[in-house]
């Protein structure tokens, strides 16, 4: 294919063998040439006949750099050949084949060509996108950490005391480091290590939200799967307190519900915080005998002035919050998807639905 | 953990009904999570008064009772409990009625039993859904009035009515919640009521009990608290109707009087108890000491256990005689010939207690209390209540005076509330009464010593209260977050963030990919070991091997991945299985492996993110005038090239190997210097056929981390000037051996066509006819520019350059 082409180069050597060459090769391509839409016939005409580029009209402009005696010779090469590419052009545009695209036959309800299928960004990713938003657009900055983490920035610098029930509600998965010793390393079971690894970096004031993965020990079922996705927040200045915590939990809700969605916010506890609360809305559900539930969605509070401490911030000068929320669970509410196995199997026909806008 | 309403209404007047109830300690924290209504179903059964009895003349175990049912015209009922007597007032179930047996509902007809007629059913009180007792019918105490309602003896005899449970997830750090008093003192603070607690007049440590029996402790770091009393001469026996009834609404059976009170004075204040059978406790003596390994003791659940050392046991003068805050064992038990009990009311260290419980498999509710922590206070007061409640219920007397053990008391403390702290915590105000009223109905008796300073004692049963800002919790939670006023401006900060780059990296290459068909997905981090070492030589900078979990709750995930090709070929598999011709992914996750290198978060093991594409199957969708065609090396390695020269990443090295690895057919290496960034790769025939792929799989694995890194030093963007002036175009057709690669000729091009080349395409590639065997003609599309119009001779001289170099390097011949 597209031999005619090489011909091209023998511009820098312009003879009467070389011209020759080049002739045949275009015959050769002229007579071999399918001319089945008006597009393909617009396109032979400009390759070889075309006023400038065209291949014929091209070679015609070598004739005066040949020698005398040959260039009468080529002459007649030439309008033979552009003669015969005319008469190619002209039987094409007498009898053409059936072509849709042409302008007397073409068929506007033919499917258009489609050189790619539309591919699609996972529904996490997608929520995951619109909780940061919503954040960044409050002047969070996005922050991440290891998703292995060790005990301190995991638990005991997040005010976890050994021992403690609090550390039965999260089912650990630990690390094999070949040592006889305790455990020490494992899969990070919240974000919130991220907070403590951000205040280690940095000075006060502190703004952000830190979005990833975490692990708990459980086997997978319809409702639990062994990760899942969290976004976690933090923020620490002079005199921020509980109430802009519940007003920037209350802006997010707001933002990523609804305005008029029903919330609730009420008293809970965590370790990291102080006090502590959890942030539920109000699902309609239409067979409900209620008409609905409360779900919740995330947890907050006051960072707990021991986590302060532990990351050498002075907890009587300075104040904050923190928050941390699933994303799988907004997800499944906002999709209405009921299983949470389906994230992770990545069947197309579940991944298809969220392609292009998906909201 | 149940609460029950009727229960909990009989310490605080609340007001509440249950609805609004639950509502109220959900928002204060305590979150009920189901509310169950149990009513009692209990139309058309009414008292009846039996007037004499007779054996059925066909039926030995049957017996023909006479009943008068207050309507002036007494009834034969055919009743087969060996209880039933005359003179008994009873519950009847009335001809037409219908009752729920065995949660099925019942119809009382008029029915013959062989000759004899029955009128009614005289009725057992599991039939009467009031307990499980089916031991025979329930004989009525105290007055009734014959033909009332049962529903009304009921309630005004034994006060009972339809009840309400309420199930509460209790967080750890509540101990005190886990029981009736708990809750009532949460509520009287939000109702701002009063509590009403039993008056129980605790009797002094010593006196009489002391001569029955002898308590040592020898651990008191893990027991720091033993109270002991005895009742003597109990019956032990069925318990009555309203005892079983507490104790269902909070899920537990009724066992006999002596137990089930143990369990309601547990549920009641929290304090978990045990009875012994005095008479089987030898030397009359308690001995509270840490196992050895390797005792063994049976539970009263008759299993056999053999201990580790370090759990508490609690023994006579011989043996084990309970597991300490767990269980206790079948040789001290409390059955029907128990005369003799011998109360403990002891507090177990929640550490020691939990850990135990977690190697012995025990779970109870005496377990789960002690694991979050007793009320070191609360011994005597509940040994006391358990006496009195058995002596009542199961006869008998109490022994004056109690042991009460208590080798480590531990005093209240004080805690100092700034009300200033409160408002700089809260960010509002509250008022000056209501934060004293909330301390003081919680128990932490307030007082103001200096003026804005409130000074709290901490009660023994709030272990989870001891600083400050514990105090502005309580204030908090009472007052109700709900009454946070949101602020009606909300200050933004100066300076807002700007976006990060590895974000809109990230941006890119998602919206690059989906625009070439690629579907995001997410893969599970852990996999089979197998697997995991099998795909560990994808990692690019180690030979080390991958990191393994500890305590994986399945084997298919032991291992976490060194790589995302793995749950890539799964999600691939999958897909095929299920009929998808068209399979192109990527993922973004993090990786792990050991390493030696210097770590970024944790030492001995690298973490970092990774970019994974990889495609199988048709190159495009199937068109009326295309023709299909499977995807190749090249189509991977084109969408790649264009990400990298989105992400300014163009110059890369790409080091090309022939070789078949285990993983790969062919692959091609990018670095940047000497580190490896990523590789390009036609998956192993053997592996693609192994997860049952049609096609062949070309794939794509970046560290992200390293290319946002390399995509950092770029210098920064900025405009460069349009060149007026018109580009040149030439093509260049040469004949080089079949086997020389094109990369390197296009590297030469590059070079030596400086600073006039602008662009390079390889248009054509052609072996045949024209070509001498063993050749192949390449053909470039050569695109020149300048800041200034480019004359033919400026041209020629680097098409000659050119021309030279390629016939230098690659033994290029010019085709003409």
């Amino acid at each position: 294919m597209q031999a005619w082409r090489v011909f091209y180069c023998s511009k820098m050597d312009t003879s009467l063998e070389n011209l020759k060459t080049a002739a045949a090769n275009i015959t050769k391509e002229v007579s071999g040439a399918k001319l089945t839409t008006a597009s393909d016939r617009e396109a032979f005409r400009i390759r070889f006949l075309g006023q400038k580029r065209g291949l014929i009209t091209q070679l015609f402009k070598e004739i005066p750099h040949l020698p005398k005696e040959d260039r009468r010779f080529a002459g007649q090469l030439l309008n033979a050949l552009r003669e015969e590419a005319h008469a190619t052009l002209d039987s094409a545009n007498q009898n053409p084949p059936a072509d849709p695209t042409s302008f007397s036959e073409i068929d506007l309800t033919l499917p258009g060509r489609r050189n790619q299928w539309l591919g699609s960004r996972h529904p996490i990713t997608l929520t995951l996108s619109k909780i940061t938003d919503i954040f960044h657009r409050m002047g969070f900055t996005i922050a991440e950490g290891p998703e292995m983490e060790d005990d301190w920035h995991n638990f005991t610098a997040l005010n976890f005391p050994k021992d403690h029930p609090a550390r039965d509600m999260q089912d650990t998965l630990f690390i094999d480091e070949k040592s006889p010793d305790q455990p020490r390393i494992m899969m990070r079971t919240h974000t919130s290590p991220v907070q403590i690894r951000t205040m280690m970096a940095g000075k006060p004031p502190f703004r952000l939200i830190a979005p990833g993965r975490v692990y708990r020990n459980e086997t997978i079922t319809y409702k639990s799967y062994c990760l899942f996705h969290q976004v976690e927040g933090l923020v620490v200045d002079e005199g921020i307190t509980m109430a802009d915590l519940k007003d920037t939990l209350y802006r997010f809700a707001r933002a990523f519900f609804g305005e008029d969605v029903k919330l609730r916010y009420r008293s809970s506890f965590f370790p990291f915080t102080e006090p502590s609360a959890e942030l539920d809305i109000w699902w309609e559900l239409p067979d409900h005998p209620d008409g609905g539930r409360w779900m919740e969605i995330l947890g907050s509070g006051m960072v707990h002035p021991n986590v302060l401490k532990a990351v050498g911030i002075d907890p009587e000068y300075y104040t904050g919050y923190a928050f941390g929320m699933g994303v799988e669970r907004p997800a499944m509410l906002h999709y209405d998807i009921q299983d949470i196995r389906l994230f992770y199997e990545n069947d197309v026909r579940f991944l298809a639905q969220f392609q292009g806008v998906a909201g | 953990m149940k609460i029950s309403y009727n229960w909990l209404s009989e310490y605080v007047d609340h007001g509440l009904p249950s609805g609004e109830l639950a509502d109220s300690l959900t928002m204060s924290g305590l979150e009920v999570e189901h509310v169950e209504q149990n009513e009692l179903s209990l139309d058309g059964v009414i008292v009846g008064h039996v007037l004499s009895v007779r054996s059925h003349p066909e039926a030995d175990r049957l017996r023909l009772c006479n009943v008068d049912l207050g309507d002036g015209e007494p009834k034969q009922i055919i009743c087969g409990a060996p209880n039933v007597a005359a003179n008994q007032r009873v519950p009847v179930v009335t001809i037409g009625s219908r009752l729920t047996i065995n949660e099925k509902s019942v119809k009382i007809k008029k029915s013959k039993i062989r000759g004899q007629v029955s009128m009614g059913m005289i009725c057992a009180e599991d039939e009467l859904g009031l307990s499980e007792d089916h031991r025979g019918i329930m004989v009525l105490t105290g007055t009734s009035t014959v033909g009332e309602p049962l529903k009304d003896y009921l309630r005004r005899e034994h006060g009972l009515t339809g009840d309400t449970t309420l199930d509460l997830a209790i967080t750890p750090n509540r101990p005190d919640a886990a029981c009736h008093f708990g809750v009532a003192r949460d509520l009287s603070a939000l109702q701002n009521v009063p509590l009403k607690f039993p008056e129980i007049a605790i009797p002094p440590s010593g006196d009489e009990a002391e001569k029955h029996i002898d308590i040592q402790i020898q651990c008191p770091d893990v027991c720091c608290r033993y109270t002991a009393m005895i009742v003597r001469g109990v019956t032990v026996g069925p318990s009555p109707v309203w005892l079983k009834r507490r104790l269902e609404s909070v899920g537990l059976r009724s066992i006999n009087n002596i137990v089930d009170v143990t369990n309601f004075v547990m549920h009641e204040c929290g304090q978990p108890l045990h009875a012994f059978d005095y008479d089987r406790i030898t030397q009359k003596k308690i001995v509270v000491r840490e196992s050895m390994a390797g005792e063994n003791f049976v539970t009263l659940d008759e299993k056999e256990h053999t201990l580790e050392g370090g759990v508490v046991l609690i023994c006579d003068g011989e043996q084990p005689v309970a597991i300490g805050g767990l269980m206790g064992g079948k040789n001290s038990e409390v059955d029907d010939s128990t005369a003799n009990v011998l109360i403990e009311s002891a507090w177990f260290d929640p550490t020691r207690t939990r850990r135990s419980s977690k190697v012995l498999g025990i779970s109870t509710d005496a377990s789960y209390r002690f694991e979050r922590g007793v009320d070191t206070a609360l011994q005597p007061w509940a040994a006391m209540r358990t006496a009195m409640l058995i002596a009542e219920l199961a006869g008998g007397s109490i022994v004056p005076g109690m042991v009460d053990v208590h080798p480590k008391p531990n005093p209240p403390s004080t805690v100092d509330l700034r009300i200033s702290r409160i408002h700089k915590i809260l960010g509002i105000q509250i008022e000056h009464r209501r934060i004293l009223q909330i301390l003081e109905s919680l128990g932490f008796a307030p007082h103001e010593t200096v003026e804005g300073v409130i000074s709290c004692t901490i009660p023994t049963y709030r272990p989870d209260v001891h600083l400050e800002v514990d105090l502005i919790e309580e204030v908090a939670r009472i007052h109700g977050l709900e009454n946070i006023d949101l602020p009606k401006q909300t200050l933004l900060q100066l300076s807002l963030p700007r976006p990060r780059p590895a974000d809109l990296l990230r941006e890119h290459a998602h919206a690059h990919l989906t625009g070439h068909g690629f579907r995001e997905i997410y893969t599970n981090s852990l996999l089979p070991d197998d697997v995991a070492t099998q795909f560990s030589q994808l990692v690019l900078d180690s030979d080390d091997p991958p990191a393994r979990t500890l305590n994986a709750v399945s084997r298919s995930m032991a291992t976490l991945r060194p790589s995302l090709l793995p749950g890539m070929l799964m999600t691939m598999r999958r897909n095929a299985n299920h009929s998808q011709r068209v399979l192109r992914f990527y993922e973004f996750g993090h990786v792990f492996h050991h390493s030696k290198r210097a770590a970024a978060y944790i030492e001995n093991f690298s973490e970092y993110d990774v970019l994974l594409l990889g495609l199988c199957g048709a190159v495009r969708p199937t068109g009326w005038d295309s023709n299909p065609r499977a995807a190749d090396f090249f189509d991977l390695k084109g969408v790649v090239s264009q990400l990298l020269d989105a992400l300014r990443l163009d110059t890369l090295n790409m080091q090309p190997s022939y070789e078949p690895t285990e993983i790969t057919d062919y692959h091609i290496t990018l670095y940047s210097d000497s580190a490896r960034i990523g590789i390009i790769a036609k998956l192993s025939g053997a592996i693609q056929v192994s997860f049952d792929l049609p096609d062949p799989v070309f794939f794509a694995e970046f560290n992200w981390t390293r290319l946002l890194l390399l995509h950092e030093k770029n210098p920064p963007q900025t405009y460069t000037h349009i060149s007026p002036f018109p580009v040149v175009e030439r093509d260049l057709a040469v004949s080089v051996d079949q086997s020389q690669p094109i990369g390197p000729m296009i590297t030469t091009l590059r070079e030596v066509g400086q600073p006039l080349l602008k662009n390079v395409d390889v248009f054509d590639i052609y072996t045949g006819d024209q070509i001498p065997a063993g050749k192949k003609s390449i053909a470039f599309a050569l695109r020149f520019g300048g800041n200034r119009t480019l004359r033919d001779k400026e041209i020629d001289r680097v098409m000659r350059a050119i021309v030279n170099a390629f016939s230098e390097q690659f033994s290029a011949t010019l085709r003409s």
